[in-house]
């Protein structure tokens, strides 16, 4: 548990000395497109959520739930 | 006779500006920007071997306000019909079960699965939430979820901030959510390692149960060029309270045969075996690490991402999820999709209990649960998906995949004939669904 | 122009945009030093201070007093490029300073097409008279500019001429240009518009505007009586297939006051009216 938190920490770490990464406003032409977007069709992320949260032992990830139930 | 004089000033005009600029123009496309938006779907879920099915409806439905403030209300309705394994492991001859209500009983055909066939169920479940920005680099977000089946409650509130940095480069954020379940099984909650007992005899149930659930979730995402951005999450899980699943039962077998013990079923009707109601700790706590990257490939986007997951329970995963969108003219794309997942099983995960009640026999553990979704096994999603654009500018897709579950037994959990038999529930379902997103 | 002008193009490099950027820069000034009231040595100067005497004017100015006639006859005499000398005794700074009645009867005398001679080329005014092209230039210099991006094979762009805009096509990478009109209170917008093809004009009296003993005066003039447009909207946005044309719809729109919505909506015109 304790590897994990600390490896959680390095990441966030080595990306927060990403200061220097990145692009200008007037570059952001590709990463304005819907496609881009890191969650494109909330409706399909939120579907497999429920799936696999349904179905497997782990959960979410990328944000929250939005709700238990009594799957079985 | 009335001449019309609709359109008068604006076709004079129109030919007056021809001659002024010497062009012929294209005709003006403009709306006003839609306040509604609408995302909604069917969806068909169904398992093989008379296993679970699921028909979905699905709708996401966001107003825009004024200054990038908008409110997104969800409603999904399921109906659930079909059998789940009950957790008993098969026999070689038929078998007969109490169901969860007490009230009847169900028999399974020599050598099947146990699946109880008891649920048909339909879950309603809303949610509202509230996003605006804050400041000139900040988004907020705060909500509610709700949702209702027979036998089950949810109800939740949650809370998210982002913050942009470095020209919108950099996004940190954090959420937190409550969430506050109760459960009502059918029948009344049974005692944790108690037996199924008779048709009519629930004198080893009580009422409902609670459970608490704190999620909290910390992120960054970050623009690395003008092609790819990525994303970092870790998340913690908490549960509290009632964990166990009600229904979900664990065969007793002989310590050297591996087969069921037997059991004469009352008057009414009863188990034909000696089955003991699962038993799991009180708390879980779960940690997650996800990642994911979108890599723009000239006109065609990749998106890869893995989760890492591991908790107080013992069990680990792994989730690596590629997605692969492929443009087809300005209209339409194909998408196809491949998730693998796997996982290790529970501390407490069991095939079958020894007999509680040989003085020669191991001990019961505190906790145990065959519960296949516990347990160990590897998952395969394979799927495509193809969208387009309407006429009026909306989107429509459908999407196909196939999701199998294969599972493993611990060996050492193996006893005498269990090994001829594949003791795994293994899965294999369909999964299908059709959206469209149109605005107002 | 006296407003700030925008090019919002998508270049694939910095030199093609600046290069376009420059293509549009240089069209707009030309256009504005040709016909600003405010130079001694263009063709409006000319005909301004002829002081009775013909004037022979070029095939462009030709074409832009066609037009002004054109739009004399359309509003019933309402938008008349002879209108700006009113701005004599009329200047709309937020104050209370409203003209007396008989300096504005004074200046009337002064103001009125039926009074000019236009044989083309040939233009004749009275002494003392004075054209202004205002109410068109900024429009057409915006249409002007769009057919030169085009002609020069350039990428999906928007020209936005102090809040008089026009496109050359949708842009690439999204749904549609999003043109924000501006609300009551600075900055806030009201109203989000998705423009894909065309133009987008705005009229209104957001800024220029007499306020005395709890009547508000607009800037539109009417030439007729040489006072504001009673009941004129306090905003009129346009979408037509060019910024010309939806200029023009949404001045005569304000110069028809009470009647403004009407004359829209008979014509069809997609537009956003405020009071």
């Amino acid at each position: 548990m304790k590897k994990v938190i600390l490896l959680a920490g390095l990441v966030m770490a080595a990306c927060a000395g990403c200061s220097s990464m990145g692009v200008e406003p007037w570059e952001r032409d590709v990463l304005a497109r819907e496609e881009m977007q890191l969650t494109t069709d909330p409706l399909e992320a939120a579907t497999d959520d429920h799936i696999y949260f349904s179905k497997e032992a782990s959960s979410g990830g990328r944000g929250f739930g939005g709700g238990g139930c009594g799957c079985n | 006779m009335t001449i019309s004089k609709e359109r008068s000033v604006t076709a004079t005009l129109a030919a007056a500006t021809c001659t002024l600029l010497g062009t012929v123009p294209a005709p003006v496309d403009a709306q006003e920007e839609p306040k509604w938006d609408f995302n909604t779907s069917v969806l068909y879920y169904g398992e093989d071997g008379d296993r679970v099915q699921d028909a979905s409806l699905k709708a996401l439905i966001r107003r825009m306000f004024v200054d990038d403030r908008y409110l997104t209300l969800g409603i999904t309705v399921d109906t659930l019909t079909g059998a789940t394994p009950s957790g008993a492991i098969r026999q070689d001859g038929a078998q007969t079960f109490t169901r969860p209500s007490g009230n009847g009983s169900y028999v399974v055909p020599a050598g099947e699965h146990p699946l109880d066939d008891t649920f048909h169920d339909t879950r309603v479940a809303l949610s509202a939430n509230w996003t605006q920005p804050t400041g000139r680099a900040g988004l907020f977000d705060v909500g509610t979820s709700f949702s209702k089946e027979y036998d089950y409650t949810h109800l939740g509130v949650n809370a998210r901030y982002a913050h942009d940095f470095n020209k919108r480069n950099t996004t940190l954020s954090a959420g937190i959510s409550f969430s506050q379940d109760s459960v009502d099984p059918v029948g009344g909650s049974p005692r944790p390692l108690s037996e199924m007992l008779d048709v009519g005899d629930i004198s080893n149930r009580s009422g409902s149960e609670d459970k608490d659930i704190i999620d909290v979730v910390v992120g960054i995402t970050q623009v690395i060029n003008p092609k790819l951005i990525v994303q970092a999450n870790y998340s913690l899980s908490q549960s509290d309270g009632y964990l166990n699943n009600p229904y979900k039962v664990l065969s007793v077998v002989d310590p050297i045969t591996g087969d069921t013990l037997a059991r004469t079923p009352g008057i009414e009707g009863g188990p034909s075996g000696i089955f003991l109601f699962e038993n799991r700790p009180d708390t879980r706590t779960q940690h997650s690490i996800y990642t994911q990257a979108k890599y723009y490939m000239g006109g065609k986007v990749l998106d890869v991402s893995y989760r890492y997951m591991t908790d107080d329970w013992e069990i680990d995963s792994h989730t690596v999820d590629l997605r692969y969108r492929w443009p087809l003219g300005s209209e339409k794309y194909l998408e196809p999709h491949l998730r693998f997942y796997t996982q290790s099983e529970a501390e407490f995960y069991r095939l079958s209990l020894p007999d509680p009640n040989d003085p020669n026999g191991a001990p019961l553990p505190a906790y145990a649960s065959s519960d296949y979704r516990l347990g160990n096994f590897d998952a395969i999603t394979a799927g495509l998906k193809y969208g387009w654009t309407t006429k009026n500018g909306n989107e429509m897709s459908v999407r196909l995949e196939w999701y199998r579950q294969t599972g493993t037994i611990p060996a050492d959990q193996i006893i005498g004939n269990q090994a001829n038999r594949d003791n795994y529930p293994d899965l294999n379902a369909v999964i299908a669904q059709f959206s469209y997103r149109f605005d107002l | 122009m006296g407003s700030p002008c925008e090019l919002i193009t998508e270049a694939g490099s910095r030199d093609r945009a600046r290069d376009l950027a420059r293509l549009v820069a240089d069209e707009v000034w030309r256009i504005e030093d040709k016909f600003s009231r405010y130079r001694d040595d263009n063709i409006v100067h000319r005909i301004n201070t002829a002081a009775g005497r013909g004037v022979e004017v070029d095939e462009e100015t030709a074409g832009l007093l066609d037009f002004a006639v054109t739009l004399y006859e359309l509003s019933d005499r309402k938008f008349d490029i002879t209108s700006g000398v009113l701005r004599a005794v009329w200047r709309f700074d937020g104050s209370d300073r409203v003209p007396e009645p008989e300096a504005v009867r004074g200046i009337l005398d002064k103001v009125g097409w039926d009074k000019v001679s236009w044989q083309r080329p040939v233009l004749t005014m009275p002494a003392g008279m004075e054209i202004d092209l205002g109410g068109i230039g900024k429009e057409y210099a915006a249409d002007r500019a769009i057919n030169l991006l085009r002609a020069a094979g350039a990428p999906p762009s928007l020209v936005n001429l102090g809040g008089d805009l026009a496109v050359s096509g949708p842009p690439s990478n999204r749904r549609a240009w999003k043109v924000a009109i501006e609300g009551d209170l600075e900055g806030s917008h009201d109203r989000l518009i998705e423009l894909r093809q065309g133009a987008l004009t705005t009229s209104g009296d957001a800024r220029r505007y007499l306020l005395r003993k709890g009547v508000r005066y607009g800037h539109i003039l009417d030439p007729t009586t040489g006072w504001p447009v009673p009941d004129a909207p306090r905003s009129v946005t346009v979408a037509a297939d060019t910024c010309t044309q939806a200029g023009m719809i949404s001045t005569m729109a304000m110069l028809r006051g009470q009647g403004a919505e009407q004359f829209l909506a008979e014509e069809g015109i997609q537009s956003w009216c405020r009071r």
